[in-house]
């Protein structure tokens, strides 16, 4: 049978069909776009503030000692090979979405437990040098849970992002950033 | 699904929840694209500026409304209930505590009325009070010209914006006397869009530029500097610019350079005279708050500290970092101010900062003591029938001692910023004046006089002042007339 001779019911369907699912492509795509999904992709720290409740690490960041030399993903990535940081990507990813779509970020955002993992990592990543030679370089943050040491920021508290934290503490930090409003 | 053979209809038991379905994935969707955007709208109202500030606005109070941690400290610049052991920010007459400058100004402004500076808040208010600006009877009258006003407060930018710069300079102090209302403030160094650093007087930039140095090239840093050197800088009234005749054109002397001794020799080259001294009548000059100068060859200018890292350091207030606005003696803020770098306790660091200026004020104190010899020394000189040309050597001299005296002195806390500069300074004054002490004793021997020079009881400034002639009962009723009379009435004039 040809379609000419199929039901003019069954054909509607299946268009009804076909525009459904281009609409709900289309917004799917209109979400990635507004989003800016894509950037998700890449280590740009301009990426962090597409949320503006993160201009505040981002503004003390930018300075800070680190900002020129570590850039977000250098310390709250873990850098060790691609599957790892993808896989992180992924998840802390989803959490932060869900945080900020639904509205539950807290006034003071503090690290959870996985990423406090990953930057004392990243710590020892770039800083072995002046670590080695003192025996810093065989603590991890397991150990540091266990009460078996210090965390590297429990001395360096101000590192990078200082000690004044909140939503507010930064009010006329000027960002320029997807997330903030000003436009480039 | 069953399909009808003869028709090819799918039932209708399959339209109802595809339809919710795609409904309901639609709709999510939708959903979190409007989250989405919501949030990104957020930025717009998120610290943003709450209201447009107008064009070098000088009512700081509307700054205020944008900026309020930044507007409350400045406003803090009001107190006066500092007193650390040489200034602070309270009232002092400086006459009173040291009766010698009376002397050493003896037929300038100066001896008649000199205060120590206060806030920022009281720019207007103690510069309509002093009796170095007399009491004007007229927008034409009274002893100073328009161009004192040029460091007074924020509607300098404005009016200096409508009229032109030697516009702004010309006539008297009282032209603009009742019109300039607002102490300094936002608009002095701040721009109304980006709050960035801006520089507003022009005798700073000029005077840059006169130098060679690139103003579009300025850091950041340095203009944290730089924009205080806009008004604590030696400066002089040109009277003589060709293109701007009959007008006191606010001018730096820092052609030749920014140490007293190229300061000295750009004034001598250009044969300028501050006043005529009343006793001993040497061509004086006044050296007015260098204070940027001399921090310039301190350790800390040196380092990279510019005024604005002690002066305003960071505050954290109600959990906000910014910089504190209530400029005042670091003295009082000493855990912001100086501990942020030296580890020491307070009462180490204070202790120090007091040994040095102990130290500078010991021979300050010196000095001061041999120019008040000397113009009394000259005086008596000239009335026991001295010549010009026996007196032109010496007179020379006390122009000379007396200028790196004030310069020492005048910059308001050279002790702190650059103590051996200050010392060196009064070093070379103490020589100078004694070199000319010589030659006048040797001149007074000449003309039959050996002895002493007989010295007048100065011991307080009520003394001093009527021992060179002022009549400070009618000055000062002058100028509460002045306060009282003449000034409200040119408050209440509308431009």
């Amino acid at each position: 049978m040809t379609i000419m001779e199929r039901s003019g019911k069954t054909k509607m369907i299946k268009l009804a069909g076909i525009v459904v699912a281009g609409a709900i492509a289309g917004l799917l795509g209109y979400n990635l776009y507004i989003s800016n999904a894509v950037s998700y992709l890449s280590e740009d720290s301009r990426t962090c503030i597409n949320c503006h409740v993160m201009i505040p690490q981002y503004a003390t960041w930018q300075h800070s000692s680190h900002a020129r030399v570590a850039g977000c993903a250098d310390c709250h990535v873990p850098q060790t090979n691609p599957v790892a940081k993808y896989v992180f990507k992924a998840r802390d990813g989803f959490n932060h979405a869900t945080a900020f779509t639904l509205r539950t970020e807290p006034q003071v955002i503090t690290a959870r437990e996985e990423a406090r993992k990953v930057i004392m990592e990243n710590c020892k990543r770039c800083h072995s040098r002046a670590n080695e030679g003192v025996g810093l370089m065989s603590r991890n943050y397991d150990d540091v849970k266990k009460h078996n040491g210090r965390a590297c920021w429990d001395c360096h508290r101000e590192v990078p992002h200082g000690r004044v934290k909140g939503l507010g503490t930064t009010p006329h930090a000027l960002v320029v950033g997807p997330g903030t409003g000003n436009r480039q | 699904m069953k399909k009808n053979q003869t028709t090819g209809k799918i039932r209708y038991r399959l339209w109802i929840p595809l339809f919710v379905l795609s409904g309901v994935a639609i709709f999510m969707l939708a959903w979190l694209a409007a989250s989405i955007t919501e949030r990104k709208v957020e930025t717009r109202y998120l610290d943003r500026p709450r209201i447009d500030i107008p064009p070098a606005e000088p009512n700081s109070d509307i700054w205020g409304k944008n900026y309020p941690n930044q507007y409350d400290t400045w406003k803090a610049t009001a107190d006066t209930s500092f007193y650390s052991k040489y200034n602070g920010n309270g009232n002092i007459d400086m006459l009173q505590r040291y009766p010698a400058l009376v002397i050493l100004w003896a037929g300038y402004g100066f001896a008649k009325d000199y205060n120590q500076s206060k806030g920022h808040f009281y720019s207007i208010s103690d510069v309509v009070r002093s009796l170095r600006t007399g009491a004007p009877s007229s927008r034409q009258d009274g002893p100073m010209p328009s161009t004192c006003w040029a460091c007074k407060g924020t509607n300098v930018v404005q009016e200096m914006n409508r009229v032109g710069t030697r516009e702004f300079y010309a006539g008297k102090w009282a032209r603009l006397a009742g019109k300039q209302t607002n102490p300094i403030g936002c608009a002095d160094c701040h721009d109304e869009k980006t709050m960035e650093l801006k520089l507003t007087r022009p005798a700073l930039t000029e005077a840059l530029v006169r130098m060679g140095r690139d103003t579009s090239a300025i850091t950041w840093q340095e203009k944290r500097s730089l924009v205080c050197a806009q008004c604590h800088s030696e400066y002089y009234f040109d009277k003589n610019r060709p293109d701007a005749e009959g007008v006191a054109y606010l001018t730096f002397p820092w052609d030749k350079g920014l140490s007293a001794e190229k300061m000295l020799a750009y004034y001598d080259e250009t044969g300028h005279v501050d006043w005529q001294h009343k006793l001993s009548r040497a061509p004086m000059l006044k050296a007015q708050h260098p204070g940027y100068e001399l921090y310039t060859q301190g350790i800390h200018a040196r380092r990279g500290v510019s005024c604005a890292d002690c002066h305003m350091p960071y505050r954290s207030y109600g959990g906000v970092k910014f910089t504190d606005h209530k400029i005042q003696s670091p003295l009082n803020n000493i855990a912001n101010s100086c501990t942020v770098c030296h580890r020491e306790s307070e009462q180490e660091l204070t202790a120090n900062v007091y040994s040095n200026m102990d130290k500078v004020i010991e021979a300050r104190s010196i000095l001061e003591h041999l120019l008040v010899k000397l113009h009394i020394e000259a005086g008596f000189a000239w009335s026991i029938g001295a010549t010009k040309q026996q007196m032109e050597d010496i007179l020379q001299g006390i122009r000379h001692a007396q200028w790196y005296w004030d310069y020492a002195a005048a910059s308001h806390g050279g002790a702190f910023h650059a103590p051996v500069e200050a010392l060196r300074l009064i070093g070379k004054g103490i020589d100078i004046a004694q070199e000319s002490r010589i030659r006048l004793s040797r001149l007074l021997a000449g003309l039959g006089h050996s002895g002493e020079v007989p010295m007048p009881d100065i011991s307080t400034k009520e003394k001093a002042q009527a021992y060179i002639g002022l009549d400070m009962d009618v000055l000062r009723q002058e100028k509460q007339r002045f306060l009282q009379e003449v000034l409200p009435a040119w408050l209440e004039e509308r431009p």
